[in-house]
């Protein structure tokens, strides 16, 4: 019989490693009194082949639109419904994927979030909505999201700051559509700005030492 | 009477069907090690032979309106070979199968059962009458036991004339009056309202933790076996004067702190024991007839060592287990199952309720175990067979442990793919110097991939 010399245990049937610890084994193998049964599914594949498969669907809808005419009037209900469906469908995939980091997960949704809806505002003959209101309001709600998880949720600023960071630059962005005149009404925009740098000074002041510190070990080259 | 005979399902082992789900299937496995490669034809016949004893065994399970009921049925049980995991679905809603299968591989002999059926000690019944009449084919054998199928049986007539002959026995017991007229006397773990006795002890809002893990890939239970000598943890367990099961579950609670890599805010551990009633109220009914007993202890609030845990549990434990205690906590239990209201709620209903009242006793548990203690199996069975195995399986971190042939043997299941707290189990026990041996199946992707290259 083999032997884990870590946990002192016998370990009866073929196994190289320690079923309990994963260290090697020592000595002769015995025939093991379980069968290896094969697996009936593995949910990890399944999981990888949904989410490949949603996002190729997901896509496809997207590049699809580039089929119809540009025009506000001419997108229809449909193609609305069709449109948010595949959008709340990414986010929703985007969500699960990275539920383990909140703060990174809320930076993909600012930035995913961002471009479909700069993309819809495309599709609809370019009334300028996604960058003048769409995305800084995304960019203020994400920051104020953030700004309670942090405050309520346990998490190491290792883990939060450089996506926290992150989302407030984001939010700095709106301010450049502004100077670039790609907007129409500038209050949003503004807004988002003011936040976004009262935001980025505080953040500086609490955690600067050790966003220094995390974007150091990071951007190690 | 036409048809075949059938009986209602009680709203007690009601809760196994509530509760089922694709990684807790509610099966159980209990199995023996033989000295000798088993003869799939010799345990067909000894199976034939068992089966035609046990008139309950025979059932296929199928829905009314109200109920889930049992029904007799003509199937006969086929041995095979283990092809399945330990514990694979047995009941599915739709199919007529038997509610228990018989597999063998290599040394041992593997009973399977769905737990609305029977409990551990029914099962354990038919596995030893098996063991024996596998055991003695081709020599001759005294049958002592023809008059046998009335006791193990199913037919509304024979629990009624099983009951009738007991209250005729002169037991006045009012316990026993109430399960006579329960019908069956089935009695399930989950539905167990809190005991005050506990709530007592622990501040309200103390949270409970419960062990989380990544679950298996293809649902399937991890099974991990630890075999010892069962002198060398009785030893352990007396030398700090706790009885062998509480002394267990004292180790069981350890390994889950130290696999846990720290409690946090949640400093409760909580385990559910069941307790067989057939010892304090004496039935030979194969069928679910067991109470459950929580304990638990707090780390934190004063000796918080393997020894002291035992003693602490086994001073919880063992007021609970006196035949007035029990007899409380069953007259609870049927009086709820007899409760109008429930019982006009259509099946669909019951099940929705039932699984949420599940859920809810769900929370306030860490683990669960059960001890079905040292088993002793007729001649010439009891000489030809090893160890004995017993795995269930699990919504959480379990263990199922039984011991024959002087070896103990402790088989944790899970519906998660972590082994760390079998290992700090195992690591605990080797360091007081116990001999232990492990065997587990092969669960994850890596593991499984392992065998083919």
């Amino acid at each position: 019989m083999r032997r884990c010399t870590e946990c002192r245990v016998d370990v009866e049937g073929d196994w190289s490693r320690c079923p309990l610890c994963s260290a090697s084994l020592a000595g002769e193998e015995s025939p093991g009194p379980i069968p290896a049964v094969p697996l009936r599914f593995s949910r990890r594949r399944v999981f990888k082949a949904l989410t490949i498969t949603s996002i190729l669907v997901i896509l496809a809808s997207f590049a699809a639109q580039l089929l119809f005419d540009r025009e506000a009037a001419g997108i229809g209900a449909l193609r609305s419904v069709w449109l948010g469906v595949c959008a709340m469908w990414l986010l929703a995939i985007m969500m699960v994927r990275k539920r383990s980091n909140v703060a990174k997960s809320t930076v993909y949704f600012v930035v995913l979030g961002g471009l479909v809806a700069v993309y819809w505002d495309y599709l609809t003959g370019w009334g300028a909505w996604s960058l003048t209101y769409a995305v800084p309001m995304l960019c203020i709600s994400s920051i104020a999201a953030l700004l309670i998880t942090v405050a309520v949720m346990r998490i190491d600023a290792g883990d939060h700051i450089v996506y926290s960071g992150l989302t407030v630059l984001l939010g700095l962005t709106p301010v450049l559509f502004l100077g670039l005149g790609w907007v129409t009404s500038p209050l949003p925009s503004l807004i988002c700005g003011a936040l976004s740098f009262f935001t980025l000074v505080s953040l500086q002041q609490t955690t600067g030492r050790e966003a220094r510190h995390e974007l150091r070990k990071r951007l190690h080259l | 009477m036409s048809g075949p005979a059938w009986v209602r399902l009680d709203n007690a082992s009601n809760i196994f069907l509530a509760a089922r789900s694709d990684s807790d299937p509610k099966v159980f496995r209990m199995s023996a090690e033989l000295d000798h490669e088993v003869d799939p034809a010799r345990l067909q016949a000894a199976l034939d032979e068992t089966y035609d004893r046990y008139p309950l065994y025979h059932v296929v399970l199928r829905s009314g309106v109200f109920w889930y009921y049992l029904q007799d049925s003509d199937l006969r049980p086929v041995v095979t070979a283990e092809d399945q995991h330990t514990c694979a679905p047995i009941y599915q809603p739709g199919r007529r199968n038997l509610l228990f299968r018989v597999m063998h591989h290599r040394r041992r002999i593997i009973l399977e059962i769905f737990h609305a059926l029977s409990d551990g000690t029914g099962a354990l019944w038919f596995l030893t009458d098996l063991l024996e009449a596998y055991c003695a084919t081709g020599t001759p054998r005294m049958d002592e036991r023809v008059e046998e199928p009335t006791t193990h049986g199913l037919s509304v007539d024979s629990f009624g004339h099983y009951f009738r002959r007991r209250r005729r026995s002169g037991s006045a017991d009012a316990f026993r009056a109430a399960v006579a007229s329960s019908e069956l006397p089935a009695l399930a773990p989950a539905p167990v309202p809190p005991d005050t006795h506990v709530a007592k002890e622990r501040p309200r809002g103390a949270k409970v933790f419960r062990v989380r893990g990544r679950l298996t890939p293809d649902s399937r239970t991890r099974v991990v076996e630890l075999t010892m000598p069962a002198g060398q943890v009785l030893a352990l367990a007396r030398a700090e004067g706790v009885q062998l099961t509480m002394y267990l579950t004292a180790l069981f609670f350890e390994a889950v702190r130290l696999a846990s890599g720290g409690l946090g805010a949640r400093r409760t551990l909580t385990a559910s024991v069941p307790v067989n009633l057939r010892q304090f109220f004496p039935s030979t009914s194969p069928r679910n007839f067991f109470a459950t007993v929580r304990v638990e202890h707090t780390y934190g609030e004063g000796a918080d060592d393997v020894g002291s845990i035992g003693r602490q549990l086994e001073a919880q434990f063992r007021p609970k287990v006196t035949p007035e205690a029990l007899e409380r906590k069953v007259r609870r239990l049927i009086r709820l199952e007899r409760m109008p209201v429930l019982r006009v709620l259509p099946r669909p209903f019951k099940d929705l309720v039932l699984g949420i009242v599940n859920r809810g006793v769900n929370r306030s548990l860490t683990v669960a175990l059960s001890n079905l203690g040292r088993v002793a199996l007729p001649e010439p069975a009891e000489s030809r067979v090893g160890r004995m195995l017993f795995h269930v399986s699990a919504a959480r971190p379990q263990f199922c442990a039984m011991s024959h042939a002087g070896l103990l043997t402790v088989s944790f299941t899970s519906p998660f793919s972590d082994t760390g707290h079998v290992r700090e189990f195992a690591r605990l026990l080797t360091g007081s110097g116990v001999d232990v041996t492990v065997a587990a199946a092969r669960v994850t992707e890596d593991e499984l991939a392992a065998v083919d290259a």
